[in-house]
């Protein structure tokens, strides 16, 4: 699931300081279960901006609503009669849900107040590991299970560098190398067959804009366009 | 309400009442069509997976959240609040892909209940350990 992390108070309070008034818009989504920008973290983060704005004699005033899902336009529809008060948004949403939110509400700001951080997994309350960064070319079928994208510093497809040291990382020397780890995997099943093939480098330059349509509902899209 | 305020006796009906007013008419309608057909839960991927039971079924979630809510006129008490959140958060992921051959909008119907919930600071707790 996608993780996210709330961007520093100071950061936070200079972007909105401008407007009069405030919507803090939380996510029922992902955000909410990482603990980043759900209901609860939506009123944590406001009571903490009062209390900082009141200091300051900023007279910037914040209301609170969250919705269950930013990426839907569906569940942004119930916003519509209540974003009219206000000057400014602040989305608490991913990368995903504060550009859907700026674009139902185009003709006000929309700040973001957390940074996406991950597709992630789930290690214990409130501490995540970064899993998965969507590249769009899985190979984890061939590494064991281990992503070479995400895990090897250098996102290397066919075997680790010349600075593995001990099994270690030379780019974070706490952190062990990602093909040690996929040799070692690989070894236990008796597949070490499957990194002898070589794997094309990924083409990461002039990236576009990815669109996904299921396999089933490739004619009903293909059709429309 | 803000999190920090203390529990309040009851559910704020007035509140309640006021979201239910607003939606009154599509969720009259829902209620009263649904046929109880049983379709909607073979497009549950919950309801299939956790061995088919009833209480899995999007309109079982549908009937017994918002349905509830309507029925009793939003006089309920904190423990019924705790019955819906535990139905509207734990059996419901709000996938959308549930499927009503009658057109019911179920998770705009749970979504509902939700926002309901979120209004008396009734909220999941992702935090537990």
């Amino acid at each position: 699931m996608v993780k996210g992390k709330r961007k520093p108070l100071k950061q936070i309070q200079d972007s909105i300081k401008d407007y009069n008034k405030v919507l803090t818009v939380g996510c029922g989504g992902c955000v909410s279960i990482c603990l980043a920008g759900g209901q609860k973290e939506v009123i944590a983060l406001n009571t903490e901006l009062n209390v900082t704005f009141k200091l300051e004699k900023i007279e910037t005033r914040l209301d609170a609503y969250t919705v269950e899902r930013q990426c839907n336009m569906n569940f942004l529809a119930e916003l519509d009669k209540v974003v009219e008060k206000y000057d400014c948004l602040m989305s608490m949403a991913c990368g995903a849900g504060v550009q859907l939110l700026a674009e139902r509400f185009h003709q006000k700001p929309v700040i973001p107040a957390i940074n996406t951080m991950a597709i992630g997994i789930d290690r214990g309350v409130g501490l995540y590991e970064e899993r998965c960064r969507a590249c769009g070319e899985c190979v984890i079928g061939f590494t064991g299970g281990i992503c070479p994208v995400t895990r090897c510093a250098k996102g290397l497809f066919n075997g680790p560098c010349g600075g593995v040291n001990n099994g270690q990382c030379e780019a974070n020397k706490d952190a062990p190398c990602a093909w040690v780890d996929i040799y070692n995997r690989l070894k236990e099943q008796n597949r070490l067959d499957s990194i002898l093939k070589f794997q094309e480098t990924m083409l990461w330059q002039n990236q576009t804009q990815r669109t996904i349509i299921q396999e089933p509902y490739e004619k009903r899209y293909y059709e429309k366009s | 309400m803000p999190e920090t305020e203390a529990k309040p006796e009851a559910p704020d009906r007035k509140e309640i009442l006021e979201f239910l007013s607003e939606h009154k008419t599509k969720m009259k309608l829902f209620l009263k069509v649904c046929a109880h057909c049983g379709l909607c839960a073979e497009s549950c991927f919950i309801y299939t997976t956790r061995g088919c039971k009833p209480e899995y079924m999007p309109s079982h979630k549908m009937i017994n959240s918002i349905g509830k809510l309507y029925k009793k006129k939003g006089k309920v008490s904190w423990e019924t609040f705790e019955e819906i959140k535990e139905i509207v958060w734990k059996r419901c992921v709000l996938c959308t892909r549930c499927y009503c051959p009658l057109g019911i909008d179920i998770p705009e119907m749970i979504a509902l209940a939700r926002s309901i919930c979120r209004s008396q600071n009734v909220l999941p707790d992702f935090d537990e350990e």
